[in-house]
């Protein structure tokens, strides 16, 4: 008995092993192997039929806005590139350097795509060399970035070419340029809206939900999916109260942490209580999956392209994701959240991740990433293949989000000076932790189910954590 | 052997396989989902749900590409290489640090003995920043022997493992050897050493387990996964921020596990061999 | 006649004196490595976990000192508290998992056949790497799906059974019964090491006795592997007091699964608050030393041989005994 599994294991090694020689072959797998194999060498002036003379280079490295496409030409790097897109860093990004090296062959790029990116970068960042480029992670608040990151230039110059300039800015130093950007919605099956007789996309938190009822009613359609156990799918409900739940640039950064009561109901279908009490009434009148804890989040791709999901609530770079799930890609469309404020609605838009430069890398290879991050906005198209709003401001925007003609994108605005911290401080203390953790969101998932606490009694919780934690930070609520 | 004594001895024998067979389902029946997976088509993953069995149970492609993309290859090799070095090294430094606690009564026997002990307890969290920049200035990162030695300095259960055992020595063994003129070193490595197998197993079990599924550290610290892919890391190549690849995940797992039950499997009988002729009271 | 003792005895004292310093030596060499080791990865790290304690800090930024205030925000906020008690269910799991340990391991050492193949099957759990684990109790959980089809196979209708992973009655039971799921073969894998240590011939002269398995069991096996028995009872209950890796992978420590270490654990990363977190690890570690401490004093009493060989029950057992025959001989 044990020497026929052993033989049988053997076999079924000797067969894998077979066929791993034999995928080569494929001209389908070719491009990506063989991009990912010249990158790990340094290219080397073989490569290239003329060896170009290697450029002088400045004692500082210039600004973004300053350095073009082109410049410096046969510079001489070798990049650390650190990114959590652990999904396409073998086939999309090796494309990219490919590509890149036709103009600069001398400059290298390795690409190391880390899981559980946030936690691990942020441990990473606290030595001087962990790499030249990174996607700037959350946990560096902006008035520390001049400690990492090096300056990209004034914010002011940047702002007038490219979006979110400000994003990771302080004191008018621009430290980030975003990699690509989101705007907040919700994605919705046209097929199923059209079966259940949903003529007009809902603009109201209760005519969304009277939707999600007509779904239930006319469809075998899931009316809201949560992705609740995946955890930070419940996170992202957070990106909707501010600019789409009021429409104020100002209401994130400027005014929530002034703010008296934040989470309270204004009763009119606005404000960060309109958001959740979509996602309480949805639960709490059984118009999302059966079974919260034990959704999946892979499956819920195919779900939605099938048809067997009506809504979902995550942002634009999630369409990309639903379209590719199947066959149906006509089927999924894009809506802002359902919150009209005075007869108007407005929709979140903000920046992903930013790419940063090292503030302790050498100048040439400041200089080679301050071109690679050029070329990553300017010439890859990256922003826009994400299905999201591009990072350069003259580019088009992508046509899934063609639905949001109409509708006025709202950008956060940065927080006043001196208060860059404000915000920051008074939600981690809080601990209601907005954009930070999911158990906010999780909590009110598991009261409507439970039907325990009630939507006004957990805001309650929040806006009293928040005015204690405004009263440590010598805040007057207004 | 009479009629009564044979059926009670039948209902034993039962219930010995009956209890085993249901352990066996118990054990292998939650893998269902990860079986069915591997087998399956990344079209077919998403199309279906885990409890439709896939189209072909001859679909191996999932495997193929789990060993090429996760560069399992090398994972294995390289695996191979710390399992090595983390297990010669714990053995060797746990033992010889029991040996020192055990047999020897210095003024700080006691205290050392507590500072392990307390290490075992401490639940580490908000410590990866400190260790991370320690192995930074040790220039340990990005290395397999960095890796290595970090496995080794924050190993305490191998020390309590030896420790019990040394319990069970008798020091009229170290006694005689030292009255023939034998150094301390030598008693421990020509007497005591070649006694302590039964312990060495249960490490190997344990810490070649352990080393061989963990995951926290190798991501953290060997960060170039060209070069130093290892198993636990290995499958992380198909997790992502916007989702994870869990054909290639499952397929990844199975072939995982198998070189590791090969090992078990074919070692248990030396392992257990060398128990009995360790033949001393656990 | 007298110089020659002198000497001797001089020698002798001399080779006293070298005795000493060559073990010192020796301690001092073998225990070289394994201290700095421990020192650099292991204290080093600690002390400053101990330092953030007392700060309100996150990771990156500035740090404000806070004194013991972090503590304080602990035992005033019932709701970390209160996370503990979940541990009850991975120490009631841990019992069963080491009572099943025994079981099987005391099966397997005797004649069975294909014995290697049972032990390699019950112990493959404990092989599954941990990113596959979140992966296949989910999938396990699932309505309808894998353990459903199961007891719908056996007779149960689907509106009779509970949603496993949400429904809190038995949510925690079902997490704990995942770890007994891992480590149970662990555990066996380890008793079996125990009791093929035992000496053969006790079988042996056991079986000419004419004991049965289960005289066999309790008369030759129990007491020799008594030792690992208790120091894995130990481990599981400092194990289930920091809880972690179940709720962590399976349900995020959603709908009233989240221990101690999943709050704990959240707070350093997600929530960002370092000091609190690096608080409460301290707080739980004290817990931890004091359960130990109280464990080790309840073995000293229990199981400790005394200098006739004899642990608490034994002893008991002869005083009864002693108290019986004096009665006896008294009437």
């Amino acid at each position: 008995m044990k020497k026929f599994i052993a033989i049988a294991l053997s076999l079924l090694f000797t067969a894998s092993l077979a066929a791993c020689s034999g995928s080569e072959s494929p001209p389908t797998d070719a491009p990506a192997s063989n991009a990912a194999a010249s990158s790990a060498p340094a290219p080397s002036a073989e490569k290239t039929d003329e060896p170009v003379e290697a450029p002088e280079l400045p004692a500082e490295a210039p600004s973004f806005d300053q350095i073009n496409i082109g410049d410096y030409a046969g510079i001489t790097a070798n990049l650390q590139f650190k990114t959590h897109r652990t999904d396409i860093v073998d086939t999309i990004f090796q494309g990219y350097i490919a590509d890149f090296q036709k103009i600069y062959p001398n400059i290298s790029i390795n690409y190391e795509a880390i899981t559980d990116y946030a936690e691990t970068m942020t441990t990473r960042v606290s030595t001087p060399d962990w790499g030249d480029i990174c996607m700037i992670v959350t946990t560096i608040p902006n008035t520390e970035l001049i400690n990492y990151f090096q300056p990209l230039g004034s914010t002011s110059v940047l702002a007038e070419t490219y979006n979110f300039a400000d994003n990771k800015a302080n004191a008018g130093v621009t430290y980030g340029i975003s990699s690509t950007n989101n705007v907040q919605g919700v994605l919705y099956n046209k097929a199923v809206f059209e079966q259940a007789g949903i003529t007009a996309v809902p603009k109201t938190p209760a005519e969304f939900i009277d939707a999600l009822k007509k779904v239930k009613e006319n469809t075998d359609a899931i009316p809201l999916y949560t992705n609740f156990s995946a955890g930070w799918t419940m996170g992202a409900w957070d990106a909707y109260i501010g600019g789409s739940a009021t429409g104020d640039p100002d209401f994130m950064n400027i005014k929530l942490p002034h703010a008296k009561d934040p989470f309270k109901d204004r009763g009119d279908g606005t404000g960060p209580y309109a958001v959740y009490s979509v996602l309480y009434d949805a639960v709490s009148q059984g118009l999302v999956e059966d079974d919260p804890s034990t959704t999946d989040w892979e499956g819920s791709k195919g779900m939605f392209n099938r048809g067997e999901i009506a809504t979902m609530v995550l942002g634009s770079w999630a369409i990309v994701q639903m379209q590719e799930a199947g066959p149906n890609s006509a089927d999924v469309g894009y809506m802002s959240f359902p919150i009209s404020v005075n007869g108007k609605q407005y929709a979140s838009a903000g920046p992903d991740y930013n790419y940063g430069i090292n503030l302790n890398s050498s100048v040439e290879n400041k200089i080679a990433s301050l071109l690679y991050i050029k070329y990553l906005v300017e010439n890859s198209n990256f922003d826009y293949d994400q299905g999201g709003v591009p990072t350069v401001k003259t580019h088009e925007l992508p046509s899934t989000l063609a639905a949001f003609d109409g509708i006025e994108l709202v950008a956060d605005n940065p927080a006043k000076e001196s208060e860059e911290d404000l915000f920051t401080n008074i939600n981690v203390d809080s601990e209601v932790s907005l954009n930070m953790d999911n158990q906010h969101v999780i909590d009110i998932v598991e009261a409507a189910l439970g039907g325990g606490k009630t939507l006004a009694q957990l805001t309650d919780e929040w806006n009293a954590r928040w005015t204690a934690s405004q009263e440590k930070y010598g805040v007057t609520p207004e | 052997m009479n009629p009564k004594k044979l059926i009670s001895s039948i209902a034993a024998a039962a219930l010995k396989y009956v209890s085993l067979l249901l352990a066996v389902f118990a054990a292998l029946y939650p893998l269902l989902s990860i079986v069915v997976t591997a087998f399956k088509s990344p079209e077919e993953y998403a199309s279906t749900n885990v409890m439709t069995l896939p189209a072909s149970w001859l679909y191996f492609d999932n495997f193929i590409q789990a060993w090429t993309k996760a560069k399992m290859g090398l994972a294995f090799f390289n695996s191979g290489i710390i399992l090595l070095f983390v297990l010669a090294g714990s053995i060797m430094l746990s033992s010889m640090t029991a040996y020192a606690l055990n047999r020897f009564s210095f003024f700080a026997n006691q205290i050392v003995r507590n500072l392990f002990l307390f290490a075992s307890l401490i639940p580490g969290v908000a410590m990866q920043v400190t260790v991370y920049q320690i192995m930074y200035s040790l220039h340990l990162i990005n290395s397999l022997h960095g890796y290595i030695i970090l496995l080794l300095g924050t190993d305490v259960i191998s020390i309590y493992i030896f420790l019990q055992f040394f319990e069970t020595l008798p020091k009229s063994l170290d006694e005689s050897a030292i009255i023939d003129g034998s150094t301390y070193f030598g008693v421990f490595f020509k007497i005591l050493f070649p006694l302590l197998q039964p312990a060495v197993v249960t490490c190997m079990i344990l810490k070649g387990v352990a080393t061989y599924n963990e995951y926290y550290m190798a991501n953290m610290y060997l960060q170039d996964k060209n070069r130093f892919p290892v198993v636990a890391t290995s499958l992380y190549t198909f997790t992502g921020p916007l989702g994870n690849q869990y054909n290639f995940i499952c397929a990844g797992v199975i072939i995982t596990i198998i070189p590791a039950l090969i090992i078990f499997v074919a070692g248990q009988k030396q392992i257990y061999a060398g128990l009995a002729n360790g033949a001393v009271k656990g | 006649m007298d110089e020659h003792r002198v000497k001797r005895r001089r020698a002798f004292r001399q080779r006293l004196v070298s005795q000493r310093s060559q073990q010192l030596f020796t301690v001092f060499v073998f225990l070289l490595i394994p201290l700095t080791l421990l020192g650099v990865f292991t204290y080093f790290p600690f002390a400053k976990m101990a330092q953030f304690s007392l700060y309100d800090m996150r990771y990156i930024g500035k740090r404000t000192f806070v004194g013991l205030r972090n503590y304080l925000d602990i035992f005033t906020r019932e709701e970390l508290f209160r996370t503990l008690r979940l541990s009850f269910y991975y120490l009631a799991a841990s019992f069963v998992q080491l009572a099943l340990a025994l079981f099987f391991a005391s099966v397997l050492s005797f004649k069975v056949r294909a014995a290697g193949i049972f032990k390699g099957i019950i112990f493959f759990p404990f092989l599954v790497s941990g990113i596959a684990i979140g992966f296949i109790f989910k999938f396990f959980f699932t309505r309808g799906f894998v353990l459903d089809t199961l007891l719908i196979f056996m007779g149960f209708e689907q509106s009779q059974l509970p949603y496993w992973l949400r429904d809190s009655q038995v949510n925690n039971i079902m997490l704990a019964a995942t770890s007994v799921w891992r480590y149970m073969g662990q555990n066996m894998v380890l008793f079996i090491g125990a009791i093929m240590s035992v000496d053969p011939q006790l079988y042996e002269s056991a079986e000419m006795d004419g004991a049965n398995t289960w005289r066999k069991f309790l008369n030759i096996i129990l007491p020799s592997i008594q030792t690992i028995i208790v120091l894995n009872m130990i481990l599981s209950i400092t194990g289930s007091i920091s809880a972690f890796e179940p709720p962590y992978v399976i349900t995020n420590g959603t709908f009233g699964t989240g221990t101690y270490f999943v709050v704990m654990n959240s707070m350093a990363h997600e929530k960002q608050k370092v000091g609190l977190a690096a608080a409460m690890a301290i707080v739980l570690m004290a817990i931890i030393v004091l359960v130990t401490a109280i464990q080790k004093i309840i073995v000293k009493v229990f199981f400790e041989e005394d200098k006739n060989g004899m642990i608490f029950s034994e002893r008991r057992a002869m005083k009864k005994r002693l108290a019986k025959k004096r009665k006896e001989a008294s009437a």
